[in-house]
C-alpha cells in the first residue's frame, strides 16, 4: 500500500518530511500578496450569463442604472415643514457631490421632474428647486405632491410622514461605500427626522464585505476553539498544535493554489478555510487510535505504524468521500461554485497526504513521557466516555426493532416536514431583524412603493408602436393588473407621463387624466415632455425608436419569489389580453430571482450528484453493496431529519442552505465509514469463518467504545468550532452553524445507536456468504 | 436703438467695456471679461437676424439615435440684448408643424410659447430653468441662445492651440452657484473669430460633466458660424450633434413675425 509506505517513510525520516512540508507551505505562501477579492455576490453569475447580458441591454436601452440606493426620511409630524424640507435640500446637495452616485439622475424633492400647469403656464421643472420660505409655499408643495400620482408612494407616503431620495449608482460603484457616505451626511443633520438607507446594493455589498470580515474573525476563533477542545481531550499541547497545523497547512496550500491560478477570492471561497478546518478534524481518529495503541504497545514508532494501519483505510475513504462530495461541484454551472468545489477537494486531499506524512512525522518528536501520561486515560474499560458510548450502542444492539421503528417513524415525520419546505431567497433577510439594513428596508417598504425594483419591458418590432394609444392603454391596464398584487407597491411607465401631460395641458382637468385619442397627440406630448424634462425621465421609460416601453415595478419585498409572482401575473394578463407586444421581465429583482434559482438548483444538482458519488465510494470502500446501503442509512437519516426540521420551522430553503446541503454530504458519511470499517476489521481479527451473533454484538459494542470515542470526539470538536458561528450577525452564518452542529451530533448519534440496531436486524442479510 | 431694451446695469457695463475697447490701442491684451463678451456676441448675435435648418442627432451611449430637424430663426432686437427665436419642427414626423417661440430677455426669465398641433393649442411654457434640455438634446437653452457673460466671473488661464487655431483659455465661475448645474466652465475662444472652439463644464463634484466642441466653422455672408457642434455628456456617454445647414443672415425678418399668431400658422420665412 502506497500510503502505508509513506507513513513508514515519514516515521523513518521525520525531519525531511517536516522540512519538505515547510518548504511547500512557504512556496504557496509567496502567492498570498497577489490575492484579489471579489465581495460582490452578484458575480456568482458571470457577466456573460443570459440574465446579466439581458439586464445590461435593458439598462442601456433605457439609460438605467443597475443599482439604486433608497434613502428614506421620516418625520413623525410629517416631512412637509420648512425645517425638514431644508434638511432634505441640504442632504440632496451633499448627495449630488458623492463619487459613485449617478448624480444627474438622483431623484428626490429638489430634483424630481414635476409637470404642472399654473395660471395657463405649463411647467416642466424640478419639484422643489428651492426650499419653501413661507407656509403658503409649503402648502403649494403639498398640493403638487399629492396632486401628482407619479409622486405618491414614490417620493411621498400617503400619510406625508415619509419621503425618499433615490440614488442610482454609477457602474462599478460599491453600494456599501456610497451608503456609508450617505450615512455620514445624514448624521450631521440634527432634528426629529429619522433616516433609513436601503436598497439591494447596500445589502449586497454590505453582505459581501461582512462575510469577509466575519471569515477573518470566525476562522481564527473556530481554530482556537478546536485547539482548546483538542487540548482538553488529549492534554498535549504539542500534538494538539500539530493537528491544527495540519489544517493550517492545507489551507495555505489550497488558498495559495487558488491565488496562483489567478482566481479572485469570492465570498464562497472565503468560506473554504473554515470548511477545511472542519474536515481536518477527521485526523482525530488517528490521534484517538494512537493513544489506545500506545497504551497497548508502549513503543512510539510501532504504535504510529499500527495506528495508521488500523485507521488508514477509513481515513482514506472518508477523505475520498469528502473530496468527492466537493469535487462534484466542479461539474456545476456556476463558476464560483466550481472554484469552491475544486478548492475544498484539493484541500481535503492535501489534508490526507499530510495525515499520512506530516502528522506521523511530528508524532515522532513527542516525548514518550507525555504520551504515556495522556494515554493513561485512554482505556476502554475505565473511560467514562467509552462506557457511555458502549451503553448507547448497547441500546441499539439489544433493542434493534424498537430503535429501527422509532427511526422509521421519525423519518415519516421528517418527510412530511420536507414537503413543507418553501424555496425562497431574500438577501435583506440575511441580516438580522434588528439590523440597520433590515429595519431600513421594512420602514421604507411600509411607507412607500418599495425598495426592490423590477421591470417589465414591452417590446414591439415596429418603430413608434409605443405611441399608439392602444399600446399606451395596454401598458396602463397591465400596470393596474400588477398593482393588484400585494407585493407590488407602485408601478410607473410612459403612460403615466402621457396622462399627466394630457391633464396638465387641459388646465389640470381630472377628466383628461387619460391617454389621448390619437398617436399624434401622444407623440407631441412626449416631445413636449422631452423638451424640458431631464433626458433620463423619458429615456428610462421608452427606447429611442419608441418600439419598447419599460414599466417600473416597485416591490415591497426582496423575496426572489415576488418577481416570480409578477411574471406570473404578466403571463396571465398576456393570455387574457392578446396584443402584439412582447412582455419580458428585467431589473435587479429579476436578476435576484434568476440568480437565486440558478445557484439554488445548481446546488441541488450538486447535492444529488454528491449523493451518488458518496454511495459509489461506499461500495468501493466496503467492497459490498449491502454494507454500502447500511453505511448510507445514517447519512440519509440525518439529512432527512434536518430538512424535516427546516420544513416545520418555516425556515425557507434559500441559497445558504442549498450550499450547505451539498457540503454536508461528504462530511456526514464519515462516521459511518469509520464505524463500519473498524467494526468489520475487529470482527475479522477476532473470528474465523462466519461470525456468530454474540461476536457481532460484542464487536459492535467494542467499536462504539473505541473508534466510537473518536467519532464522538470528532463530532464534538466539529460542533464546538461551528457553534461559534451561531453568534454571527448574519443569518446565513447562524444557519451554517446550527446546521453543521446538528448534522454532526445527529450523524454521530445515528452511527452509534442506529447502525448497531440495523446491523443486528439485518444480520442474516449482511453476513450471508460470510464477511469480508 | 442703443438704449432700447436695456434692462440691466451689467449690460451697460459690457457696452461701456466694448466702447472702451474700441478706443483702446489694438495691441492691448484683452481681458478675460472682454474675451467672453466678444465671444458671446460672435456666437449668438451675428447679423440682425439669422435662419438655419438645424438637424440634431441625439445619440445614446450605445449608439441609438433620435433625430430632430427644425428651422431655427432668430431676430435680435438689440446686439447683445433682447432676442426672439422661432422654431419650426420638421422631424420627428409626429411633431411636424409643432412650433416654439422664445422671447429672450437678458436678466430675466424668457417668455416661451409652444403650439401643440394635435390639440390646436398654444401654451405658455414656464422658463425658469435655462439649464434644462433644449428639445431633449444635450444642449441646454443657454447653450442654444447664450448665457450672459455677466453671470460668471472670468479668468484668463493661458493661450493654447485647438487644432490649428490659436485660442484663449478662459475659466468662468458662476456668481450664483445655486442657480446652475456647473461649478466651473473652461472655454477655448478662437483668437481669430471669437467663437468658442471647446467648452468644458464641471459638476459640483468637480468632475467633468459635459463637453462642447465646435466641429466645423464656416464663414457665411461675412459671419463666422459654427455649422457643426457637439455637446457630449461625459458621464452618461450621451451626445448631441447639431448641424446648421442653409444658414442665412440678414434676411430682414421683422420682429413682428415672431408672434403667437405665427405659432399656429407659421409664415414661409420661418418654416422653410
Amino acid at each position: 500500500m502506497l500510503k502505508f509506505s509513506l507513513v513508514e517513510f515519514s516515521v523513518a525520516h521525520p525531519k525531511l518530511i517536516v522540512s519538505l512540508t515547510i518548504i511547500f507551505t512557504l512556496a504557496f505562501m509567496t502567492q498570498f500578496p497577489r490575492m484579489k477579492t471579489d465581495t460582490n455576490p452578484k458575480n456568482m453569475l458571470p457577466a456573460t450569463s443570459d440574465v446579466r447580458v439581458w439586464n445590461d441591454e435593458v439598462d442601456k436601452t433605457f439609460a438605467l442604472y443597475e443599482d439604486m440606493i433608497v434613502l428614506g426620511i421620516v418625520n413623525d409630524r410629517g416631512v412637509l415643514n420648512r425645517e425638514t424640507l431644508a434638511r432634505i435640500s441640504s442632504i440632496t446637495d451633499a448627495i449630488l457631490k458623492l463619487k459613485g452616485a449617478a448624480v444627474q439622475d438622483v431623484n428626490g424633492f429638489p430634483t424630481i421632474t414635476n409637470v404642472t400647469s399654473e395660471s395657463g403656464i405649463l411647467t416642466v421643472a424640478p419639484l422643489m428647486p428651492e426650499v419653501p420660505k413661507t407656509d403658503q409655499e409649503v402648502a403649494k408643495l403639498r398640493k403638487m405632491l399629492f396632486g401628482n400620482p407619479l409622486f405618491v408612494d414614490r417620493i411621498i407616503s400617503k400619510d406625508g410622514k415619509t419621503t425618499a431620495i433615490y440614488v442610482p449608482l454609477e457602474k462599478g460603484a460599491n453600494g456599501k461605500e456610497v451608503a456609508d457616505k450617505i450615512r455620514e451626511i445624514v448624521r450631521k443633520e440634527k432634528g426629529a427626522e429619522k433616516y433609513y438607507i436601503a436598497g439591494d446594493p447596500v445589502a449586497r455589498d454590505t453582505f459581501g464585505a461582512e462575510m469577509f470580515r466575519l471569515m477573518a474573525i470566525f476562522a481564527p476563533i473556530a481554530g482556537m476553539v478546536m485547539l482548546a477542545v483538542r487540548y482538553l481531550m488529549f492534554r498535549d499541547l504539542f500534538l494538539s498544535i500539530t493537528l491544527m497545523m495540519d489544517a493550517m497547512i492545507s489551507i495555505v496550500w489550497s488558498m495559495g493554489l487558488l491565488i496562483a491560478f489567478g482566481f479572485p477570492i469570492h465570498i464562497m471561497s472565503s468560506m473554504a478555510p473554515v470548511f477545511l478546518m472542519a474536515i481536518a478534524t477527521d485526523s482525530i481518529h488517528i490521534f484517538n487510535e494512537f493513544y489506545f495503541r500506545y497504551r497497548e504497545r508502549k513503543d512510539k514508532k510501532v504504535a504510529i505504524i499500527e495506528t495508521m494501519h488500523a485507521v488508514g483505510r477509513p481515513v482514506r475513504y472518508t477523505a475520498l468521500a469528502t473530496a468527492a462530495g466537493f469535487a462534484v461541484l466542479l461539474f456545476m454551472n456556476i463558476i464560483p461554485v466550481r472554484v469552491f468545489g475544486g478548492l475544498v477537494a484539493f484541500g481535503t486531499v492535501a489534508l490526507r497526504i499530510l495525515s499520512f506524512s506530516f502528522v506521523p512525522a511530528m508524532f515522532t518528536f513527542v516525548k514518550e513521557k507525555n504520551i504515556e501520561k495522556a494515554a493513561r486515560g485512554e482505556d476502554v474499560s475505565f473511560s467514562k466516555a467509552s462506557r457511555f458510548l458502549r451503553g448507547l450502542a448497547g441500546f441499539g444492539a439489544h433493542r434493534p426493532q424498537v430503535t429501527v421503528l422509532v427511526g422509521a417513524l421519525l423519518c415519516v415525520v421528517a418527510i412530511i416536514g420536507v414537503t413543507n419546505i418553501v424555496v425562497n431567497n431574500n438577501m435583506v433577510e440575511w441580516f438580522k431583524k434588528q439590523s440597520e439594513i433590515r429595519i431600513a428596508d421594512t420602514q421604507i417598504n411600509r411607507a412607500l412603493g418599495g425598495t426592490s425594483t423590477g421591470y417589465v419591458v414591452a417590446i414591439s418590432k415596429e418603430e413608434d408602436f409605443i405611441k399608439n394609444p392602444e399600446a399606451m392603454r395596454y401598458i396602463e391596464s397591465l400596470q393596474r393588473h400588477l398593482e393588484k398584487l400585494p407585493i407590488v407597491g407602485k408601478t410607473f411607465s410612459v403612460a403615466d407621463y402621457v396622462k399627466r401631460i394630457n391633464r396638465v395641458l387641459h388646465d389640470d382637468d381630472a377628466g383628461f387624466d387619460v391617454i389621448p385619442e390619437t398617436k399624434e397627440a401622444v407623440g407631441q406630448y412626449l416631445f413636449l415632455f422631452s423638451m424640458s424634462a431631464k433626458a433620463s425621465d423619458l429615456n428610462n421609460v421608452v427606447d429611442y425608436p419608441f418600439s419598447q416601453a419599460n414599466i417600473w415595478v416597485q416591490l415591497k419585498t426582496w423575496d426572489a419569489q415576488a418577481m416570480e409572482e409578477v411574471i406570473r401575473a404578466v403571463d396571465d394578463y398576456k393570455k387574457a389580453h392578446p396584443f402584439p407586444l412582447e412582455l419580458k421581465p428585467a431589473g435587479i429583482a429579476y436578476f435576484n430571482l434568476v440568480w437565486n434559482d440558478e445557484v439554488l438548483w445548481d446546488m441541488v444538482k450538486g447535492f444529488i450528484a454528491a449523493l451518488i458519488a458518496v454511495f459509489v465510494i461506499l461500495i468501493f470502500n466496503f467492497r459490498s453493496f449491502k454494507w454500502a446501503v447500511v453505511g448510507y442509512v445514517p447519512l440519509l437519516f440525518t439529512i432527512l431529519l434536518i430538512y424535516g426540521v427546516v420544513g416545520f420551522s418555516g425556515k425557507r430553503f434559500d441559497m445558504p442552505i442549498s450550499v450547505l446541503s451539498c457540503l454536508s454530504l461528504g462530511m456526514a458519511v464519515d462516521f459511518a465509514i469509520h464505524f463500519i470499517g473498524r467494526f468489520k476489521q475487529r470482527l475479522a481479527e477476532s473470528s474465523v469463518g462466519t461470525p456468530n451473533s454474540e461476536l457481532i454484538t460484542e464487536s459492535l459494542l467494542w467499536t462504539a467504545a473505541r473508534p466510537g470515542k473518536g467519532i464522538m470526539r470528532n463530532a464534538v470538536l466539529f460542533a464546538a468550532s461551528f457553534a461559534v458561528m451561531m453568534f454571527a450577525p448574519l443569518t446565513p452564518y447562524i444557519t451554517v452553524g446550527a446546521f453543521i452542529v446538528s448534522m454532526m451530533m445527529l450523524s454521530a448519534l445515528m452511527v452509534i445507536i442506529y447502525l448497531p440496531a440495523l446491523i443486528i436486524l439485518l444480520e442474516g442479510w449482511l453476513f450471508r456468504g460470510g464477511s469480508t | 436703438m442703443m438704449v432700447l431694451g436695456l434692462r440691466r446695469a451689467g449690460w451697460v457695463a459690457v457696452v461701456a467695456g466694448l466702447a472702451v475697447l474700441a478706443v483702446a490701442p489694438a495691441a492691448a491684451q484683452p481681458t478675460a471679461e472682454e474675451i467672453m463678451a466678444k465671444a458671446h456676441l460672435a456666437m449668438f448675435y451675428p447679423g440682425e437676424d439669422m435662419r438655419a435648418r438645424v438637424t440634431m442627432r441625439l445619440v445614446s451611449r450605445d449608439g441609438k439615435e433620435r433625430v430632430r430637424e427644425l428651422t431655427m430663426s432668430r431676430r435680435d432686437l438689440q446686439d447683445g440684448g433682447e432676442q426672439r427665436y422661432f422654431i419650426y419642427f420638421h422631424r420627428p414626423p409626429d411633431v411636424r408643424d409643432m412650433t416654439f417661440l422664445v422671447w429672450k430677455y437678458p436678466g430675466r426669465d424668457d417668455d416661451r410659447w409652444l403650439y401643440v398641433p394635435a390639440l390646436k393649442l398654444v401654451r405658455r411654457i414656464a422658463a425658469s430653468d435655462k439649464r434644462s434640455s433644449f428639445a431633449g438634446s444635450d444642449f441646454s437653452y443657454e447653450d442654444v441662445s447664450g448665457r450672459e457673460p455677466e453671470e460668471d466671473t472670468h479668468k484668463l488661464l493661458r493661450g493654447e492651440k485647438v487644432g490649428e487655431r490659436a485660442a484663449s483659455v478662459v475659466e468662468s465661475v458662476p456668481k450664483d452657484p445655486g442657480s446652475v448645474d456647473f461649478t466651473r466652465k473652461v472655454s477655448w475662444i478662437d483668437k481669430a473669430t471669437w467663437l468658442p472652439l471647446k467648452e468644458e463644464y464641471y459638476d459640483r463634484r468637480g468632475e467633468l460633466a459635459r463637453v462642447f466642441t465646435a466641429e466645423e466653422l464656416k464663414e457665411i455672408q461675412g459671419f463666422w458660424t459654427v455649422t457643426k457642434r457637439v455637446m457630449k455628456n461625459t458621464q452618461t456617454g450621451h451626445f448631441t450633434e447639431a448641424v446648421f445647414a442653409d444658414v442665412r443672415y440678414n434676411q430682414k425678418l421683422s420682429p413682428d413675425l415672431f408672434s403667437e399668431r405665427a405659432l399656429r400658422a407659421p409664415p414661409a420665412e420661418l418654416s422653410r
